[in-house]
């Protein structure tokens, strides 16, 4: 049952059935994006209509009670759809029809997979007569000529990431069974006509039906938040640290650039009308995704039900004839059956057998594919991320470009290369022209000699070694019993790893960073005083600059009563650079005396007692030059003693002995949770939260200036007062304890 | 080389030709053109002829009538200009020495898989 409808088209009456005017409005839409830029468009289109009016009624007199769907199709066939004019151009000759037949039905042919002949390139489309949700899969399957359960079972595998993918490719490959009117189809093209850069914004646009300018912003929205965010002005930094790591976030904001210029290389261009149209084709607004959803929806439970009981039929087809096969219950109908099964029972076994090794064997491959882009992306994008950092290392001119140059040419060109190779082919469009292929490989060997050059250079920075020299740090009274090393207070750092570069946040001089290059040795002292000796190392290009270098190191030590602050960090600006500046402080500790390293700040500072702190018996231990680079560079935390950071140490005859804490000497003792170590600590923590309460009971009695948290507040002090007040008691227990 | 690519090539090029000599015989209408040229063993949609027509006539080759049909509106015939006319002969005499060379050049082998000299008869 089919409505009908008159409409007066080029003064004829037709009777028309809907969907019939549905796809002649269709097919007229096409025509005329398809002669948009000819001259005498409108004329053309008028005489085609008339045209198309008379043949309508010459179906009419013929007897045909209106203009069913098939007629219009007859007649448009007779007229030709766009993508025929320009697959045809001109006309044929018979006598080569068999050859041309292909172009000449192109609306049967052009989209099925199975295009032999070879005179069409492969293309990927979904495939709808086996599809399962969208028809993606077995569309790739088709392409590859695989089982298309082989790629669901990838797929599900991979499902992290190719959520998006399929609703990529769901959205933009054309379905086998596209609704041809006109031959529109939906092609993602680079619209020259509205190109800034490469076009790619205008085929997006075209593609999509939206203005221009929205795609335009969204592909700007990195650079506008890259200038808006000042912290981030660094060069070839497209993206904030925050959203690196993510690599499925490559939307358009994140890697606008990349994104960019891999459609650039990967679109064709929209060169012929025929393109133009394929550029616009069919609307796919959200209506029309919605649409293609619903109704794949729809049929989706039907399908999975059905694939599901072929499946079962399959499996159970399988057992029954291995039942059967063994048992011999079978009457003469079912010998035929059981046989018929049987060939498929092996049939399926080994097809089994060949989908799982082809499927594993993609599997690996695939896997080994994706890490390694990935891992080449990772260092790609954490060596830029790091460029701004160059200035603290690299010497400027050939140096800093060489290595720009490596981490452009070598890093990020094979990567777009990759996955420009990876989308044509699976876009089924032809490889890059030789050019452009070529001028890839010749970047990326550029990208190979800046790397060497880059190399080079830089080890022939760091080839010298300085002249160490040992240098005393003065205590102003060595012979106190205990000495604590903590780091320089109110320094903000990051804290990592043992050797790291950062950005000095927080201070205003950003042309520093620090590198933590210290190690603390301690030894024995030969008399009763603490003795504090550094030396400097530093590496360079000639001993001369080395010898500079080092001396230029500036590291505060800094001693208040029993306590030395250390700098948590060598400064590096950006004139001298970074040239493996390290520190090795020794410490002397004479026998009997104590010491403690906190671990508050620095805790990743290497602190090491070699043997015990017996090893060489004595601080004045002047070595020949590369000892001190051997001391350095062997590995202390083998050999070492286990240095607990925040515990303190005494020094006895064979060593260094950690102190016992208070409640080791008596087990029965509770009080551990307290920490004490002994008497005088005790004491100094007493003083403390005395003067914490006397703080807090002021601060309580300070009339409050916000009436909104004052309850708050108030209760909030109370607590801290009473916590206080009960570790007080808690203390003056163990005191007297001690002091008895 | 790619065949196609020539055939094609080939063909556009004398098209333009085919359809001028067929006008040239005396007022017509397109669909009558098609049918012609199918008789001639030569296909071409309507859907390239209009605007090759079109183009003709922007082009002042061509003119076109309205003529009254049986049923329904009238309809457009086209006719040639005299400027097409000349036109036409210029295209004729290029033609025929052109098919005189290639002919020449064909001759002492068999020309059956060309199909551009079907063209000729």
């Amino acid at each position: 049952m089919n409505k009908v409808i008159n409409i007066n088209f080029q003064g004829r009456i037709l009777p028309i059935e809907e969907m019939a005017y549905e796809t002649l409005k269709q097919y007229i839409e096409s025509l005329r994006i398809y002669f948009a830029n000819e001259e005498g468009r409108d004329e053309i289109i008028n005489d085609i209509e008339c045209r198309i009016a008379e043949l309508c009624e010459d179906r009419l007199k013929k007897g045909t009670v209106c203009i069913a769907v098939g007629d219009i199709d007859l007649i448009i066939a007779s007229i030709g759809r766009p993508a025929d004019f320009e697959a045809q151009d001109g006309f044929e000759a018979s006598g080569s029809q068999s050859q041309q037949s292909t172009t000449q039905n192109t609306n049967n042919q052009s989209y099925s997979n199975f295009d032999t002949t070879g005179q069409k390139p492969k293309r990927l489309f979904r495939d709808e007569q086996n599809k399962v949700l969208g028809g993606v899969c077995s569309g790739i399957a088709n392409y590859f000529g695989v089982e298309p359960l082989l790629i669901r079972v990838l797929w599900f595998f991979l499902i992290g990431v190719n959520i998006l993918g399929y609703l990529i490719l769901w959205i933009a490959v054309p379905s086998s069974s596209v609704k041809e009117v006109g031959g529109v189809r939906k092609r993602l093209f680079r619209d020259l006509d509205n190109k800034i850069i490469g076009g790619v914004a205008g085929g997006l646009s075209k593609y999509f039906g939206i203005q221009v300018w929205i795609i335009r912003i969204l592909f700007l929205i990195p650079f506008i938040r890259f200038m808006v965010n000042f912290k981030h002005m660094h060069l070839l930094q497209f993206w904030d640290a925050p959203d690196f790591p993510n690599l499925f976030d490559i939307t358009f904001s994140p890697g606008a650039v990349f994104v960019y210029i891999v459609l650039w290389l990967v679109l064709p261009e929209a060169k012929t009308s025929a393109d133009k149209l394929e550029m616009v084709g069919e609307k796919v607004d959200l209506n029309s995704i919605k649409n293609t959803i619903q109704n794949d929806m729809e049929g989706f439970s039907k399908r999975a039900q059905s694939w599901g009981s072929d499946l079962y039929n399959r499996n159970k087809g399988a057992n029954e004839s291995n039942h059967e096969g063994t048992a011999s219950t079978i009457n003469n109908d079912a010998t035929y059956r059981s046989s018929e099964k049987r060939k498929g029972f092996l049939y399926y076994i080994g097809r089994i057998i060949t989908l799982c090794i082809k499927g594993f064997v993609y599997f690996i491959l695939a896997i080994v594919g994706i890490s390694l882009l990935a891992a080449l992306f990772g260092i790609g994008a954490a060596a830029t991320a790091l460029l701004p950092l160059r200035k603290f290392l690299l010497e400027d001119g050939a140096q800093t470009w060489s290595v720009i140059g490596a981490i452009l040419l070598f890093i990020w060109v094979p990567i777009i290369g990759i996955v420009t190779a990876i989308i044509r082919k699976i876009a089924g469009l032809k490889k890059a022209n030789v050019w452009v292929r070529s001028s890839f490989w010749a970047l990326w060997v550029v990208g190979w000699v800046m790397l060497f050059y880059f190399g080079s250079s830089l080890g022939n920075s760091f080839s010298r070694h300085n002249v160490p020299a040992e240098q005393s740090i003065a205590l102003t009274n060595p012979k106190l019993d205990f000495l604590e090393i903590t780091a320089a207070p109110k320094m903000k750092y990051y804290e990592n790893h043992w050797f790291q570069i950062e950005p000095f946040q927080g201070f205003s001089d950003e042309d520093t960073v620090f590198v933590r290059n210290l190690r603390i040795r301690i030894v024995q002292s030969l008399n009763d005083s603490f003795q504090v000796k550094i030396v400097k190392l530093s590496n360079g290009k000639t001993v001369q600059n080395a010898n500079e270098l080092a001396r230029k190191i500036n590291f505060e030590i800094t001693q208040q009563d029993s306590l030395l602050y250390l700098d948590k960090g060598i400064g590096i600006n950006k004139i001298d650079k970074f040239r493996n500046q390290h520190i090795i402080m020794t410490i002397a500790v004479p026998i009997g005396k104590r010491i403690k390293i906190t671990n508050k700040g620095w805790s990743q500072t290497n602190v090491n007692i070699n043997g015990r702190g017996m090893r060489m018996g004595t601080i004045d231990r002047i070595s020949s030059d590369e000892n001190w680079y051997d001391e350095w560079n062997e590995p202390w935390d083998n050999e070492s003693y286990q240095f607990e950071k925040g515990v303190e140490y005494k020094m006895t005859k064979s060593g260094l002995e950690k102190i016992k804490r208070a409640d080791d000497f008596d087990s029965n003792d509770s009080s551990d949770e307290l920490g004490g170590d002994n008497p005088t600590e005790l004491q100094k923590e007493l003083k403390e939260l005395k003067e914490q309460r006397l703080q807090l009971q002021k601060e309580l009695d300070k009339p409050a200036k916000k009436t909104a948290n004052i309850e708050l507040g108030e209760a909030k002090s109370l607590n801290k007062v009473k916590k206080a007040a009960s570790r007080l008691t808690d203390l003056h227990w163990v005191l007297d304890r001690f002091s008895y | 080389m790619d065949i196609q690519n020539t055939q094609s090539q080939m063909r556009k090029g004398v098209l333009e030709f085919c359809i001028l000599s067929i006008i040239q015989q005396g007022e017509v209408y397109p669909s009558d053109i098609v049918e012609k040229m199918k008789l001639a063993n030569l296909h071409i949609l309507e859907g390239t002829l209009y605007p090759l027509l079109t183009r003709l006539k922007n082009a002042g080759l061509l003119n076109y009538r309205w003529v009254e049909s049986i049923s329904g509106p009238p309809r457009k015939y086209f006719v040639m200009t005299e400027e097409g006319k000349a036109a036409f002969g210029v295209l004729l005499q290029t033609w025929n020495e052109m098919a005189t060379a290639v002919d020449q050049l064909t001759s002492p082998r068999t020309n059956i898989t060309e199909p551009t000299t079907e063209v000729v008869s």
